[in-house]
């Protein structure tokens, strides 16, 4: 107040010292110079730049390279799920043998491997059950075996850093792999078939129910639901009182 | 505007000087939207510079910043049992400070120790931890470690391997066996570790004559001279209903304190059976102190009195002579603690400190046999003899020649002792030094080789905790930079064949208990971490007959005048002696009661400082014993007249690059004050002080984050609303006295509908009459939460990152205050007013009631910590975590939890209420179809509490813990008249006042508005 009061004050004094109003306000009145009219015609183009760059954007954030949908990279051993999960119907669980358990469906250890394709010694022999002991596509599991090191497998599906999925919290419920990760059994080479985005995550929250099964069938590749879709999945809702949260923290934190 | 002079008979708490006295510094403070330079920018660019560059980044790289990196897995050839990737695993271990094995649980991800906990099932500490053991595990993976062995020939130093070092050192061992053990000499700490002892008894065989020095033996002179052998003392504050302490930090730097405290805050209940009542007389501001319900601050020098009068007090009393009331604060004191003494006879606990002499240790032993608490309150366990030099000894043979081999085990002699300086020239007469320890410190800078060792988390060891306990230390982690441990480096005197350490504990195990030649006995042990009931026994211990000629009854002449400055040295709450001087968690934690971070300082009352002509920040010359150090003065209320409090542990010069690295030009943090020091101990008499002119740069936090809801003006009005205390005989005639304490205020009504909660609806309770401040919790939240060290600048510009803090305050007369500590965190209100102003909705509420904050959606308007009362958001104003993407800090990205997002510049953070456990607890019950039990989610500052002060839960259950304490009569929401509806509610502090002294000390709050 005390610095308004003194401007007020002060404003008489310099009305009286001005000759004319007009000249005051020639003074303090503000005037945009002429070139500035050019401002103007550049805002024509600048507009369309500004659109036509935020489309690109969006364009680039959405496009397929982006959300690596169809991500396939060449692994180091060609390990075919088509042959494994498809034609010779093992379980998922047989090598992602955690997902039930722990966040990570984890990759499975060399040992894993070595179950059923040890490899053959110097002299040709094998054990019991192994499966092409000397194949070269089999070369990197049994230098690993070998030697002690790892297979270095390449990562298909990584959501960023600051999301926390949890495998077992969605298997043990009724979510089939195939939910997310598409016909696995079907992929030569595993590629990522849907975006993984919060949209496809919240998608499944905010409606569960036609993406539930029984929770014996979710690996179950081929599964058909006996009725419509939503409608076993209201029951395996029901079951296990499911509510997927939708609050930030239930993956971000 | 002096807030006392206005209230003058009333209780007021402050938070510093500086508000008290309602300084400019203090004004300018309060009087900025934003802390001083918070909106300052990366140094060098300017601001306009710097939003160009950002733009221009954001344009250029938006587009590559959409893909990530290629990530790949490397699965193991067989993965161990029991493993899974990504899933936490739990080992009971245990490491030693100072000779007492304190008990750990290590939680451990993909094989890296990422987590420090207590052992809930081992005796000693029944599951607390303190704030160093919190932050062990940050000094597994400091960059500053040494690597690698080395030698030094001439000037250079010259990288050696394992192989070349046992190639020289047995043969030197060699020529020494043949001399039976002349010119050897071994430096160590004192140790309870039965692997050692038993490695000991071999190495005694073999080299007769060879030198064994231990240091930091915990010695304790004046058992002796009462008892007249070697005794451990313990207290049983589970029984003691007296608890009188001289000098003595039981609560703070007893090496038993996690027991301690625990004990102390059970027999804190109001509602109890009873309640304990704590007297403390004690030059500095102690933790113990902090917490007492009588505090009389007296300088160390004048104690001996103190304890001489009030054994002749109670000799009265117990006479049934009638004691005079007394007339000073002291007398008073002494007065009523004789009369609690005399009436609770074998309920009582008297303690005397380490600044003590042995004398003063003796009367008090004499005192509490004469008040019948021998085998009651305190027990004595025997302490096995030790015939190990001390390190003045060993210093006289390097004098004089008679060392020709020393190996030092992470011993840092050269540093922060009294005999330094003499250790340091002696070593320029040891032909052959080799030390052995994690860094490349003061002492293996004299040493011509240097191997490294491994750190506890990667070392099978065993020590015995403080009740005798016989508890295991196992490896989480092989040794990073192939270190090896103490046994290890010991056995190569023994015998010539190579054992492993695991091999050596538990063959020294297996000599005293030959059931762990059974494998399934000794995987036990492996599991649970501990033996149990292998503590050691009381025995009784007799008085010597004749102490009562020693120590006549009666007064006592005091040590020196009034007027004399005496400078009382205590361990470095975050340096501990200074080993813990690199470890920048500890460093950037406050201090306890001076709130003080990165430095240390000569703390004294304000009276001493004006009698002295010197402020706050004030450099001085303090000289005794031929050394002088020079430190800044630090104002600190409650210290005692005329003595001068100095923490040690700080001035390290080769400490590494946070605690200073002089070669680097890395200065050092704090002073060194072991110039001051005397043989005599800790007390240090006969100081001059001398202004140097100069001024330094103090960073406190205790002015940061000052609530000030309705200006400055109503600050120390309201503190006493925000923290409310009364006396337990206010308690028992209102026990709702809490809630009154609050302004009065028409009934809150909501401008929005509230949220109803069907499932959880998490809630937190602290009780403010069982925490004692020991900052353990923030460290625990520090560490689980990967919050940011940001460094002194920073602190200094009020930008620390602690989601909890422990706000102090002290309440009426500068030189003897109350105190009373307070952890604030996030509230997470129901009526949130963060979530009100956030435009992005960054922060929001969850249906069970957290306040989320979402980072990946934060744009850093920084609205929401404007508009948060607490002021308990913290912002990242740049990348503190920039300096782990550099090559040589990579190995410290290993303590960061995996489990909880690293934050980067420009983003909000505060406490989750640990949301990271409660979902994995409410997935892991789901999965397995159970509900979750109370008390099974546990927050991290919650766990890590040694007093329980903290309780987490689902208001939801009226059964569950936090729901009752909610429903309390102590129960009281912070700031609740906001209508914030806060899910943290805290419970009234109760102080236990004498009745004589009741008025005195429990005015009743003058802080309650009308």
């Amino acid at each position: 107040m005390a610095a308004t009061s003194t401007w007020l004050k002060h404003v008489p004094s310099l009305l009286e010292q001005a000759e004319t109003q007009s000249a005051i306000a020639d003074r303090i009145m503000f005037h945009f110079p002429l070139w500035t009219n050019q401002l103007a015609k550049l805002t024509l183009g600048i507009v369309p730049a500004v659109f036509g760059y935020a489309g690109w954007i969006l364009m680039t954030a959405t496009a397929p390279e982006t959300t690596h949908l169809g991500y396939a990279p060449e692994q180091p051993v060609p390990f075919s799920h088509k042959l494994h999960a498809g034609m010779l119907k093992m379980d998922c669980r047989y090598c992602h043998n955690t997902v039930e358990v722990t966040a990570h469906a984890a990759i499975p250890p060399t040992q894993t491997c070595i179950n059923c394709h040890s490899p053959s010694d110097g002299n040709g022999a094998v054990a019991l059950t192994a499966i092409h002991s000397k194949s070269p596509k089999l070369a990197e599991v049994h230098n690993s075996w070998a030697n002690d090191t790892p297979v270095l497998w390449k990562r298909v599906h990584d959501l960023p850093d600051f999301v926390n999925f949890n495998h077992s919290a969605h298997v043990s419920r009724g979510v089939s792999c195939v939910s997310c990760h598409g016909r696995v059994d079907q992929m030569e080479v595993v590629s990522q078939v849907k975006t993984l985005s919060m949209a496809s995550c919240l998608e499944c929250h905010r409606n569960p129910a036609p993406h539930l099964r029984p929770v014996d069938s979710v690996t179950d590749m081929e599964w058909v639901p006996p009725k419509s879709s939503s409608e076993i999945g209201e029951l395996v809702r029901d079951h296990w009182n499911i509510k997927a949260n939708q609050n930030c923290s239930t993956c971000h934190y | 505007m002096p807030l006392l002079d206005e209230q003058q008979n009333t209780k007021q708490y402050w938070r510093s000087l500086d508000q008290l006295a309602d300084k400019p510094a203090f004004q300018d403070w309060m009087s900025r939207e934003f802390p001083a330079a918070a909106s300052e920018l990366p140094t060098n660019v300017s601001r306009r510079r710097w939003l160009q560059l950002m733009g221009a980044a954001l344009s250029l790289g938006g587009i590559a910043g959409c893909r990530w990196e290629a990530e790949e897995f490397a699965p193991f050839t067989i993965r161990p049992q029991n493993r899974a990737p990504g899933e936490k695993q739990f080992f009971a271990t245990s490491w030693e400070l100072s000779g007492v094995a304190r008990p750990l649980t290590a939680t451990s991800i993909d094989g890296r120790p990422i987590k420090i906990e207590g052992n809930t099932q081992h005796p000693a500490t029944s599951g607390g931890t303190s704030a160093f053991d919190q932050a062990m595990i940050l000094s597994l993976y400091d960059p500053d470690r040494r690597t690698r062995a080395t030698e030094q020939v001439r000037n250079d130093t010259v990288e050696r391997s394992w192989e070349d070092f046992d190639k020289t050192f047995s043969r030197r061992i060699k020529t020494h066996a043949g001399q039976d053990g002349r010119g050897l000499a071994i430096l160590c700490e004192s140790s309870s570790s039965e692997t050692r002892s038993w490695l000991r008894d071999r190495i005694a065989e073999r080299f007769g004559d060879a030198i064994w020095c231990e240091v930091d033996g915990a010695t304790d002179a004046g058992v002796e001279q009462a008892f007249g052998q070697r005794l451990r003392t313990h207290f049983d504050f589970n029984e003691a209903r007296i608890i009188a302490c001289f000098d003595s930090d039981p609560l703070g730097a007893h090496p038993d304190s996690m027991r301690l405290i625990r004990d102390w805050a059970d027999r804190r209940e109001p509602n109890g059976d009873w309640m304990n009542r704590l007297y403390s007389f004690e030059s500095h501001l102690s933790l113990t102190g902090s917490n007492a319900d009588h505090r009389c601050p007296v300088k160390s020098g004048d104690i001996a009195d103190i304890v001489a009068r009030l054994e002749t007090l109670v000799t009265a009393k117990l006479n049934g002579e009638s004691i005079d009331r007394g007339k000073g604060k002291v007398d008073q004191v002494l007065a009523a603690l004789a009369d609690d003494l005399a009436n609770h006879k074998g309920q009582s606990l008297l303690t005397a400190g380490p600044q003590q002499s042995a004398e003063v240790h003796a009367r008090i032993h004499r005192l509490n046999e004469t008040l019948g608490n021998h085998s009651k309150t305190i027990v004595f366990t025997e302490i096995p003899k030790t015939d190990a030099a001390d390190l003045a000894e060993l210093i006289d043979a390097m004098d004089n020649k008679r060392v020709e081999t020393l190996l030092i085990l992470d011993v840092n002699a050269a540093y922060g002792l009294a005999e330094s300086t003499p250790f340091r020239e002696a070593m320029t007469r040891v032909p052959f030094a080799v030390h052995a320890g994690l860094y490349n410190d003061e002492t293996a800078a004299l040493c011509r080789w240097h191997v490294p060792m491994a750190h506890p988390l990667e070392s099978w060891s065993d020590g015995r905790s403080f009740d005798g306990t016989i508890s295991l230390s196992q490896p989480l982690i092989s040794p990073l930079f192939a270190g090896r441990t103490q046994s290890e480096l010991l056995s190569s005197f023994v015998n010539a064949r190579k054992t492993d350490a695991a091999e050596l504990v538990r063959s020294a195990l297996t000599k005293q208990r030959p059931e762990f030649k059974n494998e399934k006995s000794w995987r036990r042990l492996i599991h649970d971490g501990f033996i149990p009931n292998s503590a050691r026994q009381p025995i009784t211990a007799k008085l010597v007959s004749e102490l009562d000629k020693q120590l006549p009854l009666g007064r006592l002449p005091r040590s020196a005048g009034d007027e004399q400055l005496e400078v009382v040295i205590s361990s470095g709450s975050s340096t501990y002696d200074g080993r813990f001087a690199n470890n920048a968690w500890l460093q950037e934690t406050p201090d306890a009661i001076s709130k003080l971070t990165w430095d240390n300082a000569a703390a004294m009352s304000p009276a001493t400082a004006k009698q002295l002509g010197v402020t706050h920040g004030d450099v001085i010359q303090l000289a005794a014993n031929n050394g002088h150090v020079d430190l800044p003065v630090f104002e600190l209320p409650g210290v005692a007249l005329n003595s001068i409090q100095l923490a040690q542990g700080y001035g390290r010069t080769a400490a590494g690059h946070v605690g200073g690295l002089v070669s680097e030009g890395i200065e050092p943090i704090g002073v060194d004050v072991s110039a001051l020091q005397s043989d005599e101990g800790l007390l240090v008499t006969g100081v001059t002080v001398t202004k140097t002119g100069r001024r330094h740069q103090l960073a406190t936090t205790q002015d940061h984050f000052a609530i000030d809801t309705v200006g400055l003006e109503a600050i120390g009005a309201r503190v006493g609303e925000l923290i409310r205390t009364g006396t337990l005989s206010e308690y028992e005639q209102h026990p709702d006295f809490a809630s009154h304490r609050g302004p009065h205020h028409p009934p809150l009504e909501s401008l929005w509908e509230e949220p109803t909660y069907e499932g959880h609806a998490w809630g937190m309770s602290i009780d403010l009459n069982r925490c004692i401040g020991c900052t353990a919790c923030s460290v625990a939240c520090q560490s689980e939460n990967n919050v940011p060290i940001v460094g002194k600048e920073q602190v200094l510009a009020g930008r620390e990152m602690h989601w909890l803090r422990m706000d102090r305050y002290f309440a009426g007369d500068q030189e003897d205050p109350e105190v009373a500590h307070q952890p604030v965190a996030c509230h997470h209100c129901e009526t949130a007013p963060c979530e009100q102003v956030c435009p992005v909705a960054a922060t929001v509420h969850s249906d069970e009631g957290l306040n989320d904050m979402v980072y990946n959606r934060c744009i850093g308007t920084r609205y929401c910590a404007n508009n948060c009362p607490y002021k308990v958001r913290r912002f990242n104003f740049l990348d503190y975590n920039a300096p782990l993407e550099e090559p040589k800090n990579e190995l410290v990205q290993l303590v960061l939890n995996p489990e909880v997002t690293v934050r980067s510049r420009g983003v909000m953070e505060k406490c989750t209420y640990c949301v990271q456990r409660i979902q994995s607890t409410k997935i892991d019950a789901k999965n397995n179809r159970r509900s979750i039990d109370d008390g099974e989610i546990q927050t991290a500052c919650q766990q890590a509490c040694p007093a329980q002060a903290i309780v987490f839960g689902d208001l939801n259950d009226p059964n569950s813990a936090v729901a009752k304490a909610h429903a309390d009569d102590r129960a009281y929401g912070m700031l609740a008249e906001l209508n914030t509806k806060p899910r943290t509610k805290y419970l009234a502090k109760i102080r236990n006042p004498h009745p004589w002294l009741a008025n005195r000390d429990s005015g009743h709050s003058a802080t309650e508005v009308h």
